[in-house]
């Protein structure tokens, strides 16, 4: 008892909670290996420059449609553009529309949801009918109407994205603050007069933050998914930048999907690779900062 | 139970106007003049100015915005979409060919993702813990994980280039009159979208199971001696599965995004396929009202599901 005692007055102990978490994620296997994952080929499309012997736009229609060798890794498409370089490249633009779109709705939903939350009344009121008009879009529906209507660039798609995901968002940040406004401490700062907006931000927002980043983190997921799926379509991201979802699009001509299966086939094992390790961190955040399944 | 009942319908009745209103904002916006969708284009080609002003008159074009609204959404309830820009077909007449091919890719899909998911959920929930448990779970982390249109390229590329089992895409073909005919078409599509939404119904199975498991009436029936496999499936699969049953409504939304897709790739002439043809070619009127015909579905499914959650379970009655 004396020695934790001491231990707490020394600091030590507050520190546990911290730890606590960070050992639960780094012991669960599956997320180390999703974080490794994700991490390895963050670096990859960051230092893409180092990594790639073509410049993923540089056309060379003599050596068109080659299968892999020592001098394309991954062969070249139909316009002789080293795939490999693309996939490099192209994982940039992916992973900053999955990531930014994430980030961009997060904040959103966090600005809007944690005052609404906290104060309550009409202006909740408002924001939850708004937010559920948003979501009983199918999500891919009202992107896909939203494109139809803005046009289609990188920038509309980003924006799209964001405007689209916000009310998850903010939904999830509502409901944990409708609970922490019970909070004594939450009674007490009120009672010293402090400003609404210290309030909900300053000390109520940080004991919110375990869901969001798991918010944040598998809606990455979800958004990388979209891009490439609409991509894919030939909606998403224009064609003449290099994304995951625009380097699949040709796989749409039944010949290339049948004999040039180097075009298609690594850079969709590679998505789906991105794609779960970014699940895996995400479950892993979730099952060490949940409370409830603490022990 | 009614009282229910009509706060969910007075509920829904203000969010369909403002949706609806949203749409035809949205279609005011469309380039060009609104006559254009609104009359027949036959009768459009052959029109002099000043009968095109009477009938702009006549239809309402010169009335505030709001009257137009409520006029447009009088149409819209008896049934008048109306017209494409580019084939000049009437939109409901599009809507109606198209969908029962969707119907029928849909409840194929349903029907494959419920029974593998309820079967695979419950197997995991009984052997919790387990390797086949953890097994299962990553199984349908890679599952949600894999983008739907990738994993029906493989399907496409093994089971009907390579093996040439099955076609590669189409419904209908000339000579095709029952729908034996057409089933060898229908299987790709349908276990491609159906497996990609079995995890998400697998999770909930599992953890529906798991709580059942835990229930006092378990313990019970444990404890009176009845056989193992007579407790798991006979009293607890039934609890289980009333929350299973209420997810395939859940599941509407997922299936219509899905289904967007997967009809893109398999060629499966869909109100999926039109509306990407649609947002393509740029045919505003068409994609709002697709997107509002979607919303619809989803908006009647999530009631109806809300409906029978009340009728079920007396819990969730009053609140």
């Amino acid at each position: 008892m004396d020695s934790i005692k001491q231990q707490e007055e020394s600091g030590i102990v507050k520190n546990k909670l911290q730890n606590r978490v960070l050992n639960k994620f780094f012991n669960n296997k599956l997320a180390l290996i999703g974080l490794v994952v994700f991490t390895f080929i963050v670096l990859a499309t960051i230092f893409a420059p180092l990594i790639c012997r073509y410049h993923p736009g540089k056309i060379d229609v003599i050596n068109a449609l080659q299968p892999p060798s020592a001098k394309h890794i991954l062969g070249t498409d139909k316009i002789g553009r080293d795939v490999f370089a693309r996939i490099v490249y192209g994982g940039r633009i992916s992973i900053l529309v999955g990531l930014g779109s994430a980030l961009g709705a997060a904040l959103i939903g966090v600005m809007i949801g944690c005052y609404a939350g906290y104060k309550g009344g009409w202006l909740d009121k408002i924001f939850m009918r708004i937010s559920e008009i948003f979501m009983s879009f199918p999500q891919i529906i009202l992107v896909l109407l939203l494109v139809s209507i803005v046009g289609q660039s990188l920038w509309n798609l980003l924006l799209i994205f964001i405007v689209t995901g916000w009310g998850s968002v903010y939904r999830l940040v509502r409901s944990q603050m409708l609970s922490i406004r019970e909070e004594e401490y939450v009674q007490a700062l009120r009672a010293f007069g402090l400003n609404d907006f210290i309030i909900c931000y300053k000390h109520m927002l940080p004991n919110a933050l375990g869901p969001i980043m798991v918010n944040i983190t598998l809606s990455t997921a979800m958004f990388i998914l979209q891009e490439t799926s609409l991509s894919f379509l030939g909606l998403g991201v224009p064609l003449n930048i290099p994304t995951w979802g625009n380097i699949l699009n040709v796989a749409q001509d039944l010949s290339i999907l049948k004999e040039n299966w180097w075009i298609w086939l690594p850079v969709g094992i590679l998505i789906s690779t991105f794609v779960l390790s970014v699940n895996f961190i995400g479950d892993g955040l979730r099952d060490s900062t949940d409370p409830t399944q603490q022990g | 139970m009614l009282e229910y009942i009509t706060r969910r319908t007075l509920v829904l009745i203000p969010m369909l106007l403002i949706i609806t209103f949203l749409i035809y904002a949205g279609l005011e916006l469309t380039p060009g003049d609104a006559v254009s969708f609104m009359v027949s284009p036959d009768v459009l080609a052959n029109i002099s100015p000043e009968r095109l002003e009477a009938l702009r008159e006549s239809l309402g074009l010169n009335d505030p915005f709001v009257i137009r609204y409520f006029k447009w959404l009088g149409g819209v309830l008896r049934g008048d979409f109306g017209y494409s820009l580019t084939s000049g077909v009437p939109i409901s007449k599009i809507v109606i060919d198209r969908l029962p091919a969707t119907i029928e890719l849909s409840v194929a899909a349903l029907l494959i993702s419920t029974v593998l998911g309820s079967i695979l959920g419950t197997l995991s929930a009984l052997k919790k813990g387990s390797m086949l448990d953890h097994m299962l779970t990553v199984a349908g982390m890679i599952g949600v994980s894999i983008p739907q249109f990738f994993f029906g390229l493989v399907a496409i590329l093994i089971f009907a280039l390579k093996l040439g089992w099955l076609p590669s895409g189409g419904r209908m073909m000339p000579g095709y009159d029952s729908f034996l005919d057409r089933l060898p078409h229908l299987v790709l599509p349908a276990f491609v979208l159906g497996l990609t939404m079995t995890a998400g119904v697998m999770r909930y199975a599992r953890a529906s199971m798991l709580d059942a498991l835990n229930k006092e009436f378990i313990k019970t029936a444990r404890s009176k001696g009845i056989p193992e496999w007579r407790v798991n499936f006979i009293h607890g699969f039934r609890v289980a599965l009333t929350p299973v049953i209420v997810l395939v409504g859940f599941r509407l939304p997922m299936l219509i995004g899905g289904s967007v897709i997967i009809e893109q790739i398999f060629q499966w002439p869909g109100i999926g396929k039109e509306f990407v043809a649609a947002v393509r070619g740029q045919n505003l009127p068409l994609v709002m009202m697709i997107a509002l015909f979607f919303v619809l579905a989803v908006l009647i499914a999530s009631f109806l599901v809300d409906f029978f959650t009340a009728l079920l379970d007396p819990r969730v009655k009053l609140d």
